[in-house]
């Protein structure tokens, strides 16, 4: 399971890389980035592993609160990673939840004149999540190969959502930042197969889970 | 009045994004009026009716994990039968132990006629079901007195607990038998000719079974299909009975001391 985590890590390493279009600018043109730039267009280069934003959220199967830190590609791609808590009160054990989120929206849409609010209407993308501290976590030896054939700790899962965005003052060094709220809804890859196999008994409703947060430019 | 509509509405809502807003799907949290359901149903269970006689007529049914159709369907067929004064299923009543299924199943199986009652399957245990179980239905180990008849309903599901000889409870089991005015009848998910049986209790379990006068019979799921033996030739019956995607369940009728009789019934269509 930790392999698989790892590997998310990897696959997004050179992402990551990407994340920091090298746009070099005279440092007297700071102070003159038009507001139309706002989509985190960086006047000095970063290095390639600092996260672009922080994030926090609640639910969508992460988490009763989830943390983590983020990666952008032209405003278009972004790679979360979160890691959420649930209390025992909730779960019966307290779980720790390790996910990696990766996000397409192709459009930012201004609202309004004053270009502060934006809204990203689609936000299309998926997630894989690794569930510490459940009661039963399989040990070694306790079941021959293939007894359950699916994992109980690691869940994939589609997302879709929307997220609106507030312009902030931009930094000291002139980078643009915004504070967004998004919703996500999503399922996972036991609901789906719950729901492919009952079409009948169950509705696509009984398979949703929403996820709440808020993301944070740094 | 609008302002009520609206109040309840938004409520509705609330409570609506509330379960869509889930935590972990391992999680347990279920609102209030779907807790505690084997002692609700018990309840339900000693009031249904005047008990006359000494004769119990009850389902019996296996696995309901991931057939949500077929649930609806076992439920439309037994509505339709007569006499029935509860219906047992022998756990797996989730795949992956994960408390919607539960949620669902309970979804469906709240629309018998009859009160029903459960035991833990070997699925229900996987992840955090054990306490999803323990939220949604109670005890894991659980008895109950029905017109002269006790129902013994416990946890056999060994290899969860990685075999380390404390699944079944034998000193809870005895006690539970030690009651020989009555009529018994133990019912558990994974009978003890099963490789997912903790190998060093079998022994002990069939013993305690076959000290106890009383027994009808011994009741359980876990293969999906219907079986009758008596694999300790000790004149105990272990029977076994379908899943859910079998489209068949049986009923039981026990009367005088240890008098049965087991029916089986075929409904829907096969997929």
């Amino acid at each position: 399971m930790v392999q698989r985590l790892l590997l998310a890590a990897l696959v997004a390493a050179p992402l990551a890389t990407f994340a920091s279009p090298f746009t070099p600018a005279a440092p007297d043109t700071v102070g003159t980035t038009p507001p139309a730039s706002r989509n985190q267009a960086p006047t000095e280069s970063l290095p390639w592993y600092r996260p672009r934003h922080v994030l926090a959220q609640t639910g969508g199967g992460l988490g009763m609160v989830s943390v983590g830190a983020g990666y952008s590609l032209k405003d278009r791609l972004d790679l979360d990673i979160l890691i959420g808590y649930v209390p025992r009160k909730y779960a019966g054990s307290r779980l720790s939840i390790y996910s990696a989120k990766l996000l397409y929206s192709p459009w930012t849409l201004p609202l309004g004149k004053t270009q502060k609010w934006a809204i990203k209407p689609l936000m299309v993308g998926g997630y894989l999540s690794y569930t510490h501290g459940t009661l039963n976590d399989e040990e070694p030896n306790q079941y021959y190969r293939g007894y359950y054939w699916f994992s109980t700790d690691t869940r994939v899962g589609p997302l879709l959502g929307s997220r609106l965005s507030y312009a902030l003052p931009p930094t000291a060094k002139g980078r643009a930042r915004n504070l967004s709220a998004y919703y996500e809804l999503g399922s996972n890859d036991l609901y789906i197969l719950s729901y492919v196999q009952n079409m009948k008994g169950l509705s696509p409703a009984d398979i949703l889970t929403l996820s709440l947060g808020l993301k944070l430019d740094i | 009045m609008r302002q009520s509509y609206l109040l309840s509405g938004a409520l509705a809502l609330f409570l609506a994004s509330c379960q869509l807003v889930e935590f972990s799907p391992n999680q347990t949290y279920v609102p209030v009026a779907e807790r505690n359901l084997t002692s609700r149903n018990l309840r339900q269970l000693a009031t249904a009716g005047p008990s006359l006689g000494d004769t119990v007529r009850f389902v019996f049914v296996g696995d309901t994990q991931r057939f949500y159709d077929e649930t609806e369907q076992f439920v439309a067929s037994v509505n339709q039968q007569r006499g029935i004064d509860f219906v047992l299923v022998a756990g797996d009543i989730s795949d992956f132990g994960l408390l919607r299924e539960f949620r669902w199943v309970n979804q469906r199986l709240q629309r018998l006629r009859v009160p029903y009652l459960t035991v833990i399957g070997n699925h229900d245990v996987v992840g955090n079901g054990r306490a999803v179980y323990q939220q949604v239905y109670g005890p894991l180990n659980y008895s109950f007195l029905y017109k002269g008849t006790r129902f013994v309903c416990l946890d056999t599901n060994g290899r969860e607990y990685g075999f380390g000889r404390q699944v079944p409870d034998l000193a809870w089991l005895r006690r539970q038998l030690a009651d020989t005015a009555a009529r018994t009848v133990v019912v558990s998910h994974v009978p003890p000719t099963d490789e997912d049986f903790d190998p060093a209790l079998v022994q002990g379990y069939a013993a305690t079974l076959r000290a106890c006068p009383n027994l009808v019979l011994h009741l359980s799921g876990h293969v999906h299909r219907y079986t009758a033996a008596q694999p300790f030739h000790d004149g105990i019956t272990y029977l076994t009975t379908y899943s859910l995607e079998k489209h068949r369940y049986h009923i039981l009728t026990m009367w005088g001391h240890r008098q049965f009789r087991l029916e089986t019934v075929v409904y829907g269509a096969e997929s």
